[in-house]
């Protein structure tokens, strides 16, 4: 009956982390560990016909430790936003179940509350949309997301004996939180920046903000658009599925897929790309679930990895400061990024090892460098 | 059994039937079995009731289902069918009988759970969804009917709140114990295939398969029904995350 789950509930939520599956195969195997091992899992048509169903709730409790001997109590609630559902048809039902499941969050007395990938849009411009919440704080996480993507190019940079100062850098997502904040940390150390979204208008104003600081910027909404190619890439897009397909970018691009779900198609070819997945940290202090949902929760192939923006909430718990760190967007700046990092460093959670589809791209016992440490 | 309703027939009025009215006489006959068991339920509550007061309610209960009954019937004949019900069919009979064992239990607590929060669950997601897509006064009397059994479920509501706040723990245990029996016929009930043989109420074949003719679905009428169910118990104030593994273990 879950009376030991329902036990470390009582002992107090100092966050809550509000997510939802970015594929049908992670939410069946969600549903398995639901079930139980003594139960069949459910067949596929089944898990797509039930899932979309099911309110918003607490799947599971996390605890996370810090280095410095600290812990901090949570909850992962699912907001079971079907994986097929992510695109603007349903965006109204999607911010519904959000705000379903921030409800839930501040009924079980979280302090601090992350929005992990969809659920970050009820922060990033529909406040109005937010359940009056008393003592909870929310925050999208997307400032730490920005630092590990901003490390994660850095490290593999250095691993590939590339000089930031004399390359390209793409950024497909442009003028979304995550894509903003990474043009703000990159832009000062790169050579040229292309910036690619959807929206002309709020490409041309991030332009100009760039080019007051004196960035080479080149905008457009369409990739084949750009003058030259790109040399690095961000993908941090919020797309319904993996569909991206890169064009005109060097056919040794580094290329950082940082989108939840992921931007790049599976059938794009890109044989001398260098991708990895962008945006992720590991928590070196410890981390538990129960029940257990470790490597379901947190598909990588290393322990304890889990996105930013989820990190971000369990950073500033660990710190005791829970206040609404991201909020809204196009805030991000490089010294917010650097306050979140060393807030997270502090307590053990430094960039993960990098992976992409294929599994690590570094050896794990080299990848203490200077950017994993903080 | 003594029929726990007349169902008078005066003749029929209609005079050509469309051509869905073979489905929704499926959909009436099973409404009314289930009203008819709700109404055979209630009876049996005023037994066990010592208040006055209670056995009054329980038979006005008893009397407002068996006019939903009515109704249902009423609507098939309007439609040129006839209606037919069957408390003694397959999963009904065992839904009946998991209320009768609270009643032989004098277990007033109990019957509230089974009766209020599992059928009634059930009964208002379903007939909502049927109101949306049915036609005329057939999908209004499915959507009137639907908002008199959620005003039940907030009268029982206070009771069952009161009863969990004296003892949550032994409480809940009394609702798991009461839904691995009840949820699991009715999601064998609610399955997209019946997989225990004909249920007993259809008037031919499944009438699961040509739902989709009158814009339903059998997955729709069990998602909405478990959604209703699961938020139902959390008014209730069991934990969610409880809950979801309970209705995530129910057969599919």
């Amino acid at each position: 009956m879950g009376d030991a789950v329902a036990s470390v509930g009582r002992q107090g939520t100092d966050f809550a982390l509000i997510g939802h599956q970015e594929s049908w195969r992670a939410a069946a195997e969600v549903i398995a560990v639901l079930r139980g091992p003594e139960r069949t899992p459910l067949p596929d048509d089944e898990i797509k016909d039930i899932l979309p169903w099911i309110p918003p709730r607490t799947i599971c409790h996390v605890e996370v430790a810090s280095i410095t001997g600290a812990n901090a109590r949570g909850l992962y609630i699912d907001s079971f936003i079907p994986p097929d559902r992510l695109d603007p048809d349903y965006l109204h039902e999607n911010i519904a179940r959000v705000r379903s499941a921030a409800t839930y969050a501040i009924k079980a007395g979280a302090k601090i509350v992350s929005l992990g990938g969809f659920s970050s849009i009820l922060l990033e411009g529909n406040f109005d949309q937010l359940p009056e919440r008393h003592e909870t704080v929310f925050t999208t996480g997307n400032t730490l997301t920005v630092g590990f993507i901003v490390q994660g190019i850095q490290r593999m940079c250095a691993l590939e004996g590339r000089s930031i100062r004399r390359s390209t850098l793409l950024i497909v997502g442009a003028t979304g939180d995550v894509g903003s904040g990474c043009a703000r940390c990159l832009a000062p150390v790169v050579k040229r920046v292309l910036l690619a979204a959807r929206n002309l208008e709020r490409l041309r104003r991030f332009k100009a903000e760039l080019k007051a600081d004196g960035v080479q910027v080149e905008i457009a909404t369409n990739l084949q658009q750009f003058s030259e190619e790109a040399d690095i890439v961000i993908c941090a897009a919020s797309l319904a599925a993996p569909s991206l397909l890169l064009s005109r970018i060097a056919t040794d691009a580094i290329v950082c897929d940082a989108g939840y779900p992921k931007n790049l198609s599976p059938t794009a070819e890109m044989p001398g790309a260098k991708i990895f997945f962008g945006g992720l940290g590991q928590i070196t202090g410890g981390l538990r679930f129960a029940p257990d949902f470790r490597g379901i929760l947190n598909r990588h192939p290393f322990p304890n990895v889990v996105h930013g923006c989820l990190l971000e909430g369990m950073a500033l718990a660990l710190e005791g400061r829970f206040e609404p760190f991201s909020r809204g967007r196009g805030f991000i700046t490089p010294q917010r990024v650097e306050e979140i990092e060393a807030i997270a460093a502090r307590h053990g959670i430094y960039l993960a090892p990098l992976y992409n589809a294929e599994g690590p791209v570094e050896d794990e016992l080299h990848c203490q460098t200077e950017w994993s440490r903080g | 059994m003594e029929p726990v309703v007349s169902l008078k027939r005066p003749p029929i009025e209609c005079t050509s039937l469309s051509p869905n009215a073979p489905i929704w006489q499926d959909v009436l006959a099973q409404a009314m079995t289930g009203e008819l068991i709700a109404a055979m339920n209630y009876t049996s509550l005023s037994e066990i009731c010592d208040d006055p007061e209670e056995v009054a309610d329980a038979l006005e209960h008893a009397e407002g289902e068996q006019g939903h009954a009515a109704a249902f019937a009423a609507e098939g004949r309007k439609m040129g069918v006839d209606v037919a019900h069957n408390v003694e069919a397959l999963h009904w009979k065992r839904l009946r009988e998991a209320f009768l064992r609270c009643i032989r239990e004098r277990d007033f607590i109990g019957c509230l759970i089974v009766q209020e929060i599992m059928l009634e669950s059930f009964a208002v997601a379903s007939y909502s969804r049927v109101g949306k897509v049915a036609p005329g006064s057939l999908g209004k009397t499915f959507a009137a009917i639907a908002a008199e059994e959620e005003e039940h479920v907030a009268h029982a509501m206070a009771i069952l709140r009161e009863e969990r706040a004296r003892n949550p723990q032994r409480f809940d245990a009394k609702v798991y114990g009461l839904h691995l029996e009840v949820m699991t016929t009715l999601a064998k009930m609610l399955a997209k295939e019946c997989k225990d043989g004909h249920c007993e109420v259809c008037h031919e074949s499944c009438v699961k398969p040509s739902l989709a003719e009158v814009s339903l679905s059998a997955a729709e009428l069990r998602g909405a029904s478990l959604q209703q169910y699961m938020r139902t118990l959390d008014m209730l104030g069991i934990p969610g995350e409880v809950t979801l593994v309970w209705v995530t273990q129910l057969p599919v």
